[in-house]
């Protein structure tokens, strides 16, 4: 359950999600032919598209192992059917109304988390609290290499 | 009237199986049967050995020794862990074994049960009850009248010891619920082979365990959300875990915010990008993959950020020779031409090293989840690349 290869898992997840974001990045840059970047609503949409393509590429490193990049992956979906290869074709499910059914718990905060992690609705707590462990450490590595961007664009 | 245990067991037993005698009908049976035959022989055979100086010794080679020919009673293996001397026979005088191994069975019985109670008690409270029992139990032996006394109090506390494990213990540690001792909740009360811990929740065992669960991936949380080691508790800890996904969502968006304003300027600093950004991820490699050491950090930063990147994934196989660098330098000349990134041929800025990637893990056996991970059409370069690739190999 708990990985022991966390370091080694940290470090390629890094990896793998470098290489995504960046190549999604100038994909990004070369679709847009400086429409209009210095508009507000130009950049609003463009970070959201980058916001996007940061989850779509963190998922993607990830791959289908875990409940939330399958879900991130499932809500992204047309770039997710071209580049997902493992067994698990959640990828092909259209997005079918899930029922919410909030497993019995803790239910104030529980509810929270379940909004926060992605497919965290239909999760029982323990897995929800799995999910969320390796949800934190994606994010965390994600936060520094976008950071790190950030930082050598910005010099 | 000076009738064996055995046979007084399988009379009391006589309308229902003989293994399902309760601990209760047993101990009755037993306490009956001591007082039958304790002033009789028990005080005489234990004088007589006092004498020797040898009492506790032979006690415990006693009951050892009197654990086999007890008919229904399944701690045998309980009685031998407590008494671990060996037994020896030589110690013991034939008759007085004889007549001692009786009541030494009752004694086995009450020490088995209370070592057994030792053994499963998890409560520190219940194994120094059952402890001190133990240790005046077998002082007690010494002087008669005392043993008996405290005898039936060791009856007494034995019943009360499992009173308690039954009301506090709920953890259901499966390794140990398969006792066969029945618990005894009140003397008029006749348990049949009900598992320890277990008597009518199955239902709160798989929630021990699933609480169990719960609590350990929280620690596990707990390690990872920076600050939450001072706040204990679920609730507390929920908050916590909330505020800080919370907060690095909130910090994606900021960055990606940064991102978007400073996005056009990404002319040549991609390539320092690289040489910086991607540096600290794979330093980090090294001792986790612990393949050639080869690699130089101050080499990388020479390099043109494509070869970075493919150094860079080289890096996580290990390869890194001079002769590498120089055939990534021979290939960057073709592929910098496309690095002006207003047109499609910036997707073959990346491919070639996807594609080195795949490669590269075919030759090393590697996960090739990585190369190909990226799923571009095929590019022109990677005939000149699998040139290089077999320079390489060489």
């Amino acid at each position: 359950m708990i990985s022991k290869g966390a370091t080694w898992n940290s470090n390629s997840c890094r990896i793998k999600f470098a290489r995504r974001f960046v190549s999604a990045l100038l994909h990004m840059r070369n679709r847009n032919t400086r429409p209009g970047s210095l508009t507000i609503e130009g950049v609003r949409t463009h970070t959201q598209r980058i916001k996007i393509a940061a989850y779509l590429s963190m998922a993607q490193a990830v791959g289908s192992r875990r409940a939330w990049s399958r879900a991130v992956l499932s809500k992204h979906g047309s770039r997710a059917r071209r580049h997902s290869r493992m067994g698990r074709s959640s990828v092909g499910l259209k997005k079918t109304r899930v029922i919410r059914s909030y497993p019995p718990g803790e239910l104030g905060q529980a509810k929270k988390l379940r909004q926060l992690v992605p497919g965290g609705k239909t999760m029982d707590m323990c897995s929800l609290l799995e999910e969320t462990a390796h949800y934190i450490k994606c994010l965390a590595t994600q936060v520094k290499v976008m950071q790190t961007l950030a930082d050598n664009f910005s010099k | 009237m000076n009738r064996a245990l055995p046979e007084m067991l399988h009379c009391l037993s006589g309308p229902g199986n003989g293994t399902d005698i309760t601990v209760l009908e047993r101990q009755r049976t037993r306490v009956k049967w001591q007082h039958q035959e304790q002033q009789n022989y028990f005080v005489g055979n234990f004088q007589d050995l006092v004498g020797d100086g040898r009492c506790g010794s032979v006690l415990r080679h006693v009951v050892t020794h009197s654990v086999k020919p007890d008919p229904g009673f399944e701690m045998n293996s309980t009685i031998t862990r407590t008494s671990s001397c060996p037994h020896t026979e030589a110690q013991v005088a034939p008759e007085a074994k004889g007549k001692v191994s009786e009541p030494a069975e009752k004694m086995s019985s009450t020490v088995g049960r209370e070592s057994y109670k030792k053994r499963k008690a998890d409560k520190v409270q219940n194994t120094k009850v059952v402890a001190e029992d133990d240790a005046k139990d077998k002082r007690s032996k010494v002087c008669a009248e005392e043993g008996e006394s405290k005898i039936t109090t060791e009856q007494t506390r034995t019943k009360n010891t499992t009173t308690h494990p039954n009301n506090r213990e709920t953890s259901a540690d499966t390794s140990r619920e398969n006792s066969k001792a029945s618990e005894v909740q009140k003397p008029d009360y006749i348990h049949v082979r009900a598992r320890r811990g277990q008597a009518t929740d199955s239902h709160s065992l798989a929630e021990r365990v699933r609480r169990e669960k719960i609590s350990e991936r929280m620690k596990y949380l707990q390690d990872l959300v920076p600050g939450c080691n001072k706040v204990t508790g679920k609730a507390g800890m929920l908050d916590e875990i909330i505020n800080y996904v919370q907060s690095l969502q909130r910090q994606v968006e900021f960055l990606s915010m940064k991102l978007a304003t400073v996005n056009p300027r990404l002319d040549f600093n991609i390539e320092d990008l690289f040489a910086k950004e991607i540096f600290p991820a794979c330093s980090a490699n090294f001792p986790t993959i612990g393949s050639s050491s080869e690699m130089t950090n101050p080499a990388y930063l020479q390099i043109n950020p494509a070869q970075q990147m493919v150094a860079c994934c080289g890096l996580e196989m290990g390869v890194n020779t001079p002769d590498l660098m120089a055939l990534r330098r021979t290939i960057s000349a073709p592929v910098s031409l496309p690095e002006t990134y207003f047109d499609a041929s910036c997707f073959t800025q990346l491919q070639p090293p996807s594609t080195w990637d795949a490669d590269l893990q075919n030759l090393f056996n590697l996960d090739s989840n990585q190369g190909r991970s990226i799923s571009f059409p095929s590019q022109p370069f990677t005939g000149s690349i699998e040139a290089s690739n077999l320079k390489m190999e060489t």
